[in-house]
């Protein structure tokens, strides 16, 4: 390497490293910062009245023995599971169906996609209508067929699976338009030499696509993980976390002790503690992700 | 504990008084010694600041003063206001306060200016502080601090249909240990209508519930100790929480003013027990004027104690153009401004709006309208503005009480198993504090 070129280079990499600088410091300020300060406000005491002092681990320790945290992660865990399957299940299957139906015109196509291009708080209100027990449409579809009438929100034991619906009503189209790229790229000889085998259409879709999409399934999962873990303003919008706590999520809990009860060091070891678990699901999903690479 | 607001109007009373030496300071007002300067308001988008704001550049020609308006929701509103005045930030110079829910938590914080001096010695001719009703006063005074502007009256109060209870041979309830038989004989005579509907919904209960806990006597707190386990408490939560289990909607446990609202005025409801703010939204559309009548809920063993409360102006502690900001309150609050709200169903928070010509006539035009205020005025003589425990996290005190309810609403637990639990949390948080 001659002398000029190493010289060349120190500006160069300068000019990259303020060219890049803008970036950097708009991490640190919106993303570095909060985290930073929602770790140190975990370990203080912050009274109602903005009274501030050193707790120690006291937050975490209170959490532990805290039933409404268990709960929280309950709560969370149902919630997300349930959602992911639905979500997995029905995206993979919708993905299929715009694959094969190649004609199929663009606003039916549109009209797939749109329930998640509609704001989650506009889809909260609006299903909250739809099942209000007394005037909602569900119920009148429900009664009109001869069947019982449901309390949907209003049912401590239907809350998660009726959220997990109206979550995955939302959400579908978008798993399904990230499935659709990963069919569009898969290679078309692979299923050709099925075709000349002559394999059914489900071993082709069991034993070829399945495996050949895991990877795109998992980027999926990876993406709804984040949103479903931190799941809040469907369930703000529609229950408040009720009815009794059966939907009060460790979001939804976090941000009530913190906004509704003024206690912000607790608050925040909450918060704390659900991106260490969405962190620490992301990070093993991407794991998986690598090994089910091809 | 609070106390009740009629016994209370003496402890106002010397605040009201020392207006009346301030005629001097009075002549000497002048609306544009601020000119030229900005201020911010942090907006709840309630049907008084909707309506109030109509009027912004009325204000600011009058007093040359620039007014930034932040409107919220309720909920968001209070998110964004706890994360200011935490900061002791100057970002906003006025917001709108519920002193009945965290006026106890503010003032001790110091968050609130102190107005009394600003209605004493920085107020126009025809303010007219002493028109207030001085209940209202009293119930935004903590330490001795004045923390805001009463704004309006409100609390819940009884809708029922006349048409329905004469179809079924009932006179409006007298007592209110009556209101189970009542219901069950509506239930039986008018099944496709829902007997009785109140809050459910765990936060938002307490606001009904503390009438029916008042009513038979019964008190959040005794010698410093939560008191829900009380005769008294024990049979106010079963009296609520049945009368919803057995004749409410279905799904009550999540009713808060908007699906009872809906549920009244689309004809679903035979008794409706919300707040009196939600009068204009029940009557819109006209469905509801004709057959619907207006009650205080009905006095039990332990008298008439109605809940009353209202929206109050403050002014921040960090504002840095606080007397600027008193113009804006002084300007929403006043007698005149009160008379353009009243007539869009804002019940005034001054006995002389109440009085008012335009307002009488506005009354005079349907009968439910004067049921209204006559339930209003019940509230203004006998209420009481404790609703939750009288402590600085009364929040979450309101929590313990709607969990209690609901336990019992849901069938989870009997009425002493909640009572017990909702004891022993509150009183851990009494402890805490």
């Amino acid at each position: 390497m001659s002398a000029s070129t190493t010289t060349q280079k120190g500006p160069l990499a300068a000019q990259l490293a303020a060219l890049s600088m803008p970036a950097v410091l708009f991490t640190v300020a919106m993303i570095a910062f909060p985290f930073c300060y929602t770790i140190w406000l975990s370990f203080q005491s912050i009274s109602p009245t903005g009274m501030t002092r050193f707790e120690g681990v006291g937050n975490y320790v209170r959490m532990v023995g805290d039933d409404q945290f268990w709960n929280g992660i309950y709560v969370t865990a149902y919630l997300y599971l349930l959602s992911l399957f639905l979500q997995l299940v029905l995206g993979t299957a919708l993905a299929l169906l715009l694959f094969r139906a190649k004609k199929l015109p663009g606003i039916i196509r549109s009209l797939f996609i749109s329930p998640f291009m509609m704001p989650p708080v506009v889809a909260g209100m609006m299903w909250l209508v739809i099942l209000d027990p007394s005037l909602g449409a569900a119920n009148y579809i429900l009664t009109s067929l001869g069947l019982p009438p449901s309390a949907w929100l209003a049912s401590p034991g239907f809350v998660v699976p009726t959220l997990a619906l109206i979550d995955t009503w939302q959400w579908t189209p978008y798993v399904a338009l990230i499935v659709l790229g990963g069919l569009q790229s898969l290679p078309p000889s692979v299923y050709e030499a099925a075709e000349i085998d002559g394999a059914s259409r489900f071993r082709i879709f069991y034993r070829i696509t399945l495996p050949l999409l895991l990877p795109t399934l998992v980027t999926a999962t990876v993406l709804r993980s984040v949103d479903l873990l931190r799941f809040f303003d469907l369930i703000y919008i529609t229950t408040q976390g009720g009815p009794a706590n059966a939907s009060t999520t460790l979001n939804i809990y976090g941000f009530r002790t913190g906004f509704e009860f003024f206690q912000l060091g607790y608050a925040s070891a909450l918060m704390v503690t659900l991106s260490v678990i969405v962190l620490g699901t992301v990070l093993v999903l991407n794991r998986l992700r690598n090994t089910v690479a091809w | 504990m609070q106390l009740p607001l009629n016994l209370s109007r003496a402890f106002a009373a010397a605040l009201l008084a020392t207006t009346a030496i301030s005629g001097a300071a009075a002549q000497d007002f002048d609306w544009k010694a601020h000119q030229g300067e900005t201020i911010t308001f942090l907006a709840n988008n309630n049907p008084w600041a909707t309506n109030v704001l109509k009027y912004k550049d009325e204000f600011e020609a009058l007093t040359g003063i620039t007014l930034r308006v932040d409107t919220y929701q309720e909920q968001q509103m209070r998110q964004r206001l706890l994360t200011v005045l935490n900061a002791h930030s100057d970002e906003i110079d006025i917001f709108m306060t519920l002193p009945s829910r965290e006026g106890r938590q503010f003032a001790a914080a110091g968050w609130y200016r102190d107005l009394k001096s600003y209605t004493q010695n920085a107020v126009s001719p025809d303010y007219d502080f002493d028109g207030f009703g001085s209940a209202l006063v009293e119930a935004a005074v903590f330490d001795d601090v004045l923390t805001g502007v009463p704004l309006n009256i409100e609390g819940p109060i009884l809708y029922y249909r006349k048409d329905i209870f004469e179809k079924c041979g009932l006179g409006a309830p007298s007592k209110l240990e009556d209101l189970p038989e009542i219901s069950a004989k509506l239930k039986e005579c008018a099944p496709d209508v829902t007997a009785f509907a109140s809050r459910g919904l765990k936060p938002a209960l307490p606001y009904t519930f503390s009438n029916f806990l008042h009513n038979v006597g019964g008190s959040y707190m005794k010698d410093g100790k939560s008191n829900l386990c009380s005769d008294e408490g024990k049979k106010a939560i079963g009296l609520y929480a049945n009368l919803l289990k057995d004749y409410g909607p279905p799904g009550a446990v999540n009713y808060s003013f908007y699906q009872l609202t809906s549920l009244y005025r689309e004809g679903r409801a035979a008794m409706s027990f919300q707040s009196s703010n939600e009068f204009p939204a029940v009557m819109e559309g006209g469905a509801r004027l004709e057959d619907t009548a207006l009650m205080p809920l009905p006095a039990g063993d332990g008298g008439s104690h109605p809940t009353t409360i209202g929206w109050a102006l403050a002014v921040s502690n960090f504002s840095s153009n606080p007397d600027a900001a008193w113009y804006f309150v002084q300007w929403a609050s006043s007698p005149e401004m009160q008379a353009k709200l009243a007539l869009e169903g804002i019940a005034p928070p001054r006995n002389a709006v109440a009085e008012n010509a335009g307002y009488k006539a506005w009354l005079s035009e349907q009968p439910v309208r004067q049921e209204w205020q006559t339930a209003l005025g019940h509230l203004a003589d006998q209420g009481t503005s404790e609703v939750g425990y009288p402590i600085i996290q009364n929040p979450e005190s309101r929590e313990h009480i709607g969990q209690a309810v609901d336990a019992v609403l849901l069938g989870t637990s009997t009425v002493e198993e909640a009572c017990a639990e909702a004891d022993k949390q509150l009183n851990a948080l009494i402890e805490r504090e």
